[in-house]
């Protein structure tokens, strides 16, 4: 019966943390859009809201390598889960707190890993599929759509570079449509899976579904697709309009392939199963883009943060999850430590979102 | 050489390969689609008609090129 609670606690906490990352991402995913005038705020975020929903539904390549390729569900429980999820949100709250670049789906799978570690040890993770299929990936994904977005952006100029810029612009804000609209489905292809791999990995830890057959429920697709969904349209409106213009100042043409470099480098990864933080492949398309125009127009500090919240997240996360476990099992192996520690969380929380709001509140003339 | 044999590196490289293929690919002929556009217009201005025909021509094949490419990554994505 207690694993039942447990078990509803983290599949709560997933689709909690599954809506943190859209709200946390929209800024990423619409930023380049509006920065360039292709789009109006409003339009942009809800039609990149619905186009994460249907980017759920596309592939389940990413849930599977997230719930049984990283760590090892036969020795998992709900409350391991359910730690390595607290140590995400806390690190992804952290980070917003103070401003810094982060990347939730490395908190994910950094939290997941620490708790896994802290309650089983080293051999509750696959080693293979962590280095394989996540790290590895992750490291050569952005400076792929660095590289892609600055050979697209010089075959560009090359090609428009002679004619009168209105047209060209125009032209290029309408691609922006489709471009911004590859960009929010593969978005939510890559990040609403990582939600479904974690509540596939809990129903698996429960004993709700095998461990011998990786199968994603419907319900788990359609809750992970609606809260991103959910998250995209209600987040980030405050720091869209300096996010599109944060690491450069872009044309229409860096936008189309900046973002036409992110939304292949996401599709394809997702294809073959790579979870990867789709904030720095974006970041690193939106950088390529401002490089292949002019080397000098690239804020190359925004990258080296992005560099360092890359090595930092991972570890930090996994700190926190380990210690998140160690706070749940001191009230035993029963609902109550999940319980107590979702309230602290939520307390904390609420705590932040006051002093950051006060923080932010608007000084009178 | 342990990172070697652990990363599927056939995968890894497919998925270099496409990203660079989808991504450099796509905003070379939607550039073309721009190009043939605004040829097309600048030529019709100028009464000239098959010039503005094979440059709108080359806009429209442009156009639905890029598109076959959408819907040929959705499908594959799509499919098991």
């Amino acid at each position: 019966m207690h694993t039942d609670v447990i078990l509803v606690i983290v599949i709560i906490t997933a689709l909690a943390f599954d809506f943190t990352n859209g709200f946390h991402d929209t800024a990423n995913v619409v930023a380049t859009s509006i920065s360039t005038g292709a789009a109006a705020p409003r339009v942009a975020i809800a039609y990149a809201s619905l186009l994460n929903f249907a980017g759920a539904f596309l592939s389940l390549k990413v849930a599977a390598t997230v719930g049984k390729d990283v760590v090892d569900a036969a020795v998992i429980t709900p409350t391991i889960v359910f730690a390595g999820l607290i140590g995400a949100i806390s690190w992804n709250l952290l980070t917003w707190y103070f401003g810094l670049p982060s990347s939730s789906s490395h908190a994910l799978i950094g939290g997941v890993v620490g708790s896994a570690v802290a309650a089983v040890g080293t051999k509750a993770v696959l080693s293979d599929g962590l280095i394989g299929k996540v790290l590895a990936p992750a490291v050569i994904a952005p400076v792929v759509a660095f590289l892609v977005a600055g050979l697209a952006i010089t075959a560009a100029y090359l090609t428009v570079g002679r004619l009168r810029p209105g047209p060209v612009t125009r032209g290029y804000r309408l691609g922006q449509v489709a471009s911004g609209g590859l960009l929010a489905l593969a978005h939510g292809t890559n990040d609403a899976q990582k939600t479904m791999g974690i509540i596939t990995l809990a129903l698996v830890a429960n004993g709700n579904l095998s461990a011998d057959h990786f199968d994603v429920p419907v319900w788990v697709i359609i809750s992970s697709a609606s809260a991103i969904a959910l998250g995209t349209y209600s987040g980030g409106w405050r720091i869209i309009k300096t996010m599109g213009t944060r690491i450069i100042k872009m044309d229409a043409a860096q936008g189309f392939s900046a973002q036409g470099a992110g939304a292949a480098v996401i599709l394809a990864s997702s294809h073959y199963g790579f979870p990867l933080s789709t904030t720095h492949v974006i970041s690193g398309g939106v950088m390529g883009a401002g490089a292949g125009k002019r080397l000098s127009a690239v804020r190359w500090g925004v990258a080296g943060n992005i560099i360092l919240a890359w090595i930092v997240t991972l570890p930090a996360a996994a700190a926190i999850g380990a210690a998140t476990y160690g706070l749940t099992r001191a009230f035993g192996t029963g609902a109550t430590g999940p319980l107590i520690v979702t309230v602290i969380g939520l307390g904390l929380a609420a705590v932040a979102f006051v002093r950051r709001l006060r923080r932010e509140a608007p000084v009178a003339a | 050489m342990v990172v070697a044999t652990v990363v599927d590196t056939a995968s890894l490289l497919k998925t270099v390969a496409a990203s660079f293929a989808a991504g450099v690919g796509v905003t070379l002929v939607f550039s073309v689609a721009i190009y043939g556009a605004t040829r097309f217009a600048d030529f019709g201005r100028e009464d000239r008609r098959f010039a503005a025909f094979v440059a709108g021509s080359v806009a429209l094949l442009a156009l639905a090129a890029c598109a076959a490419v959408v819907v040929l990554a959705i499908v594959v994505m799509t499919s098991k």
